[in-house]
C-alpha cells in the first residue's frame, strides 16, 4: 500500500469552511486521513510512504474551470496536459470547435477520448442550436443522457427570442442551464455583412475614438441579459450568463438575483484585471471578446465578486496561434490564452485583499460544480484526492515565453503564487521540482 | 509667441529636421517644436521654385506601399520623393498578395527584404503602420490607416492655414463632417490643439464619435452653432465605404444640415477660409461655387502644399535615421 503524507499543510476546503494547518494522508485514490496529530508510525511500518514538508504550502480542491475553448493551435489532450500544470482538475469545453460538438455521438465521443485517469476530466457542453446556427434546437436532451452538462451557443449570442424561449423552456424540463455569451451582435456591429471595416472590435470610448477601431458599445451586453432574464422568469431556467464584462450587465444580474431567479454568471481574469487602455498600442493580445471594458467596468466586476453577484472566475481560454494574432487590430483573431493563467490571477485577488482565499478557492471550485450539477469537490476524509498543493507567496512574472499557450493577455505581469503539484484520482498529474524536493522520506 | 516662432522659422530654413523617431506613425504624441520645425522646412521648399534644385537624396529608396485606392496622396508623396532625389517605387497591394492570402508581415517583409530606405504605407486598417514599424527596419510613414491618423494631411492643412493667415495658435477652427470614419480629423484635432488653436468638431450625432470631447475640442451637432465665428471651415468626406448604411438618411438631408453652403458660412468670421481633404463630394458636403470660390476655398493650396511638407517629412526621416 502506497501512501502520501502531506505534513503541516494548510488544507484550505470551501466545501466545509475549512481552513486550517494539518497533515493530510492519501492512500490510492482516496484522502484516509486529515488530523492535526499525525501517529507516523502508523504509515512507517509502510516502506512505500512517501513523506512531503508541506510548511508555508497550501493545499485545496482542485480547479474546475467551466469555460475552455479548444482552439484549432490545440487539440484536447494538450489542453489536459497543460490544464493539469495550471492546477486544473476538471474543465468544461464549449460547442464550438471544430467539428462542432452538436450530437449525442460527438459528446460520447470527447468523453471517452478525454477519459484518462491521470489527467483533468472533460466535462462538455453542447450545442444549443443545429450547428450553432441559433435557428432550431439541437438533441440537447439526447446529449444530455449523453453527459452534456448545459448548453450554449459558445462565442456567440443565441439571438432569436423565441428559439431562446424555447431553448430555456426544455432544458429547464431537463434540469440543465443555458449558457449564454452575452451580446446584442447587431449593436456591436457583428451581424454587419463581410466587410470588416464596420463590425465591432474593442469597447466604445475615448480609447477607440483614439484609435479609430471600431466600438463596441458596453449596453450590448446588458441588452442581451435583460431580455434573458424575462425568458428565464416565464420559463423558469437556469440562465447563466458567461464572461460578464461590464457595470451594468452586474447589476441587473444582481437584482434578478435578488428576485429569487436561477441566474448565475461567471467571469475571466481579464476583466477584473485589465481595461481597455491596455489597447493603446493596437497589442492584439487584449482583442478579447467581450471587449476589456473601461475602468469603471473593471471596478464593477471586482463588486459583483466581492458581494457574490458573479458566481465564477473561469479562465475564458481561448489560445489562438501567432500568425493570428500579428496582423492588424482589425484582421486579427479574438481571443487570449487563459488556463495557464486563470489560478495565478485569482489569487492576486486574494493579495491584493479583495477576497480571502476561501472565498477564491470557491470561485474555482465549488461554485461551478454547483451551478453545473457536478459533485461537489471537497477534500474530507473518504473523498477522492482531486487537489492541487501550491505556494501563495512564492514571488515570480508571467512570461509568455515560459507559457504553452498564446497570447496571455499577462506577459510581463508580476506576481505572487506557484502550483507545486495538482493530484488527479490520488496520481500525481503533475508535479513541480520544487516540490520534489519537499519529500522528506 | 509669434516673434520668437519667427526666430526658430529663420534658424531652421536652411537646414533639414532632426524628429526623435525614424517614423512619421501619428500625429498623437508628436511635440509642439517638432511640428513647427516640419513647417517651417516645408514652408521653405513651398517657396522654392519647382525646378530648384533639392536633389539631397539621391539613392535613397522610396516604397509607395499602396493598400487601399489613393490617387492625390500617392503622387504627392512620389512628386515629393522625386523632387529629393530619391528613387521611388509604386506598389498597388488592393488587389494583389493579400487577396492570395499571403498575411500582412509576410507582404513588408518581402519588401523589407528589398533594403528600401522608406516604406510609406497607406492600409485600410487602424494601427497598421504601427505593426510595420514594429517589425521592419526602414523608416514608416503613415498615409492614412483605416480610421486612425493620416499625420501628412494634417501637416500640410496647418501649413495652408499658416501661410494664408500667418499663425495657428487661437484660430478658431471647425472640423465638419464625418468624423467618426475620419483619420484626417483624428490627425488634425491632434495637430491643431498641440499648436494651440481651438478645434470644434460638428457632425450629426451618428457620426460623431464616442466621447470626443475628450481629445480637448468642443462638439456641435449644429453647423451654424459649430461654426459660428470660425477662422477656418473644414470640411470632410462622407465616407461610405466605411458605413453600415444606418448613420444617414441621405445625402439630400446631410446636405441640408451639413454640407456647407453661403447661409451657414455666413455665420463664420467674414475672412474665414474653407478646406477640404478631397476627394470632395459637391453639392452633399460643400456647394459647388463655394468650392470654386478662390477668394475663400484653399482646397486646390492644400494639395500643392501636400508636396512641401512631405519633402520636408522625408528629408526629416532620413536625417533623424542618420543621427540614431
Amino acid at each position: 500500500m502506497t501512501h502520501s503524507i502531506f505534513k503541516s499543510i494548510k488544507l484550505i476546503n470551501p466545501a466545509t469552511n475549512f481552513n486550517q494547518k494539518v497533515n493530510v494522508v492519501i492512500q490510492n485514490e482516496t484522502i484516509i486521513s486529515i488530523s492535526k496529530d499525525l501517529n507516523l508510525e502508523k504509515f512507517n511500518k509502510d516502506n512505500q510512504t512517501i513523506i512531503y514538508d508541506c510548511e508555508g504550502l497550501t493545499m485545496s480542491p482542485g480547479i474546475f474551470d467551466m469555460r475552455v475553448n479548444i482552439g484549432k493551435t490545440e487539440n484536447l489532450k494538450f489542453t489536459q496536459i497543460t490544464a493539469a500544470e495550471s492546477g486544473i482538475t476538471s474543465m468544461a469545453i464549449l460547442p464550438n470547435q471544430t467539428p462542432k460538438l452538436n450530437n449525442p455521438s460527438i459528446i460520447d465521443h470527447i468523453k471517452r477520448q478525454s477519459e484518462d485517469i491521470n489527467l483533468p476530466k472533460v466535462m462538455v457542453y453542447g450545442a444549443a442550436t443545429k450547428d450553432l446556427n441559433g435557428l432550431e434546437m439541437s438533441e440537447i436532451g439526447l446529449m444530455s443522457e449523453m453527459g452534456a452538462i448545459g448548453f450554449t451557443n459558445g462565442n456567440k449570442s443565441i439571438k432569436n427570442s423565441l428559439v431562446m424561449r424555447r431553448l430555456m423552456s426544455y432544458a429547464a424540463m431537463i434540469n440543465k442551464p443555458i449558457i449564454q455569451h452575452a451580446e446584442d451582435e447587431d449593436l456591436s456591429g457583428l451581424n454587419q455583412a463581410s466587410t470588416t471595416s464596420i463590425r465591432g472590435e474593442m469597447n466604445e470610448g475615448e480609447t477607440s475614438t483614439r484609435l479609430g477601431l471600431i466600438g463596441i458599445p458596453a449596453c450590448a451586453e446588458v441588452i442581451m441579459i435583460e431580455r434573458d432574464i424575462r425568458l428565464a422568469k416565464l420559463t423558469g431556467a437556469h440562465y447563466h450568463v458567461a464572461h460578464v464584462s461590464t457595470r451594468d450587465a452586474v447589476n441587473v444580474i444582481r437584482e434578478a438575483k435578488k428576485s429569487g431567479l436561477n441566474i448565475t454568471c461567471d467571469t475571466a481574469p481579464p476583466y477584473f484585471s485589465l481595461n481597455e487602455s491596455k489597447l493603446l498600442t493596437y497589442n492584439t493580445a487584449f482583442k478579447l471578446s467581450p471587449p476589456l471594458r473601461s475602468e469603471d467596468d473593471r471596478l464593477a466586476i471586482i463588486e459583483g465578486i466581492q458581494d457574490g453577484t458573479i458566481d465564477v472566475i473561469a479562465s475564458d481560454h481561448r489560445a489562438r496561434s501567432k500568425d493570428t494574432k500579428a496582423q492588424p487590430f482589425s484582421a486579427a483573431s479574438v481571443g487570449a490564452s487563459g488556463i495557464e493563467t486563470l489560478f495565478l490571477i485569482t489569487l492576486n485577488l486574494v493579495h491584493k485583499k479583495i477576497i480571502d482565499i476561501n472565498k477564491a478557492i470557491s470561485f474555482l471550485t465549488i461554485n461551478p460544480a454547483k451551478i453545473l450539477g457536478i459533485d461537489c469537490p471537497s477534500l474530507e476524509e473518504e473523498k477522492v484526492a482531486d487537489f492541487i498543493v501550491f505556494d501563495e507567496n512564492e514571488p515570480h512574472t508571467i512570461k509568455q515565453k515560459n507559457l504553452k499557450t498564446s497570447p496571455t493577455p499577462f506577459d510581463g505581469k508580476k506576481i505572487h503564487g506557484k502550483i507545486l503539484a495538482t493530484y488527479i484520482n490520488g496520481q500525481v498529474a503533475f508535479m513541480n521540482q520544487i516540490f520534489k524536493n519537499k519529500i522528506i522520506k | 509667441m509669434n516673434k520668437q516662432f519667427k526666430n526658430n522659422s529663420e534658424f531652421n530654413k536652411s537646414s533639414p529636421v532632426k524628429l526623435s523617431s525614424h517614423h512619421l506613425l501619428a500625429i498623437e504624441g508628436m511635440q509642439k517644436t517638432e511640428i513647427q520645425k516640419l513647417l517651417d522646412r516645408a514652408d521653405y521648399f513651398a517657396n522654392l521654385d519647382k525646378h530648384a534644385d533639392t536633389k539631397y537624396l539621391s539613392g535613397y529608396v522610396v516604397l509607395n506601399v499602396f493598400f487601399e485606392n489613393s490617387t492625390r496622396t500617392r503622387v504627392s508623396f512620389e512628386l515629393a520623393a522625386r523632387r529629393l532625389g530619391a528613387e521611388v517605387i509604386n506598389i498597388s497591394l488592393i488587389n494583389s498578395s493579400i487577396k492570395k492570402g499571403e498575411s500582412l508581415l509576410d507582404t513588408a517583409s518581402t519588401l523589407n527584404a528589398m533594403k528600401p530606405d522608406l516604406l510609406i504605407v497607406r492600409h485600410p486598417h487602424s494601427g497598421a503602420p504601427l505593426l510595420f514599424a514594429e517589425y521592419l527596419s526602414c523608416s514608416i510613414i503613415n498615409a492614412g490607416d483605416g480610421r486612425h491618423e493620416h499625420p501628412t494631411q494634417a501637416l500640410l492643412d496647418a501649413l495652408t492655414i499658416k501661410r494664408r493667415i500667418g499663425y495657428l495658435e487661437g484660430l478658431k477652427i471647425s472640423i465638419c463632417g464625418d468624423i467618426a470614419n475620419s483619420r484626417v480629423a483624428r490627425s488634425n484635432i491632434h495637430l491643431l490643439t498641440t499648436m494651440g488653436a481651438e478645434v470644434r468638431c460638428v457632425a450629426p450625432s451618428t457620426l460623431m464619435p464616442s466621447s470626443l470631447e475628450k481629445l480637448g475640442v468642443k462638439c456641435f451637432n449644429d453647423m451654424k452653432e459649430g461654426i459660428k465665428d470660425a477662422d477656418v471651415v473644414m470640411l470632410l468626406r462622407l465616407q461610405i465605404e466605411r458605413m453600415s448604411g444606418t448613420e444617414n438618411p441621405s445625402e439630400r438631408e446631410y446636405f441640408n444640415f451639413f454640407g456647407l453652403d453661403e447661409t451657414k458660412l455666413s455665420m463664420a468670421n467674414s475672412n474665414a477660409v474653407i478646406m477640404h481633404p478631397g476627394p470632395m463630394n459637391r453639392g452633399v458636403e460643400i456647394a459647388s461655387a463655394l468650392a470654386d470660390d478662390t477668394n475663400r476655398s484653399l482646397i486646390k493650396t492644400q494639395v500643392e502644399m501636400g508636396v512641401a511638407v512631405r519633402m520636408s517629412i522625408i528629408e526629416a526621416l532620413n536625417h533623424s535615421k542618420n543621427k540614431t
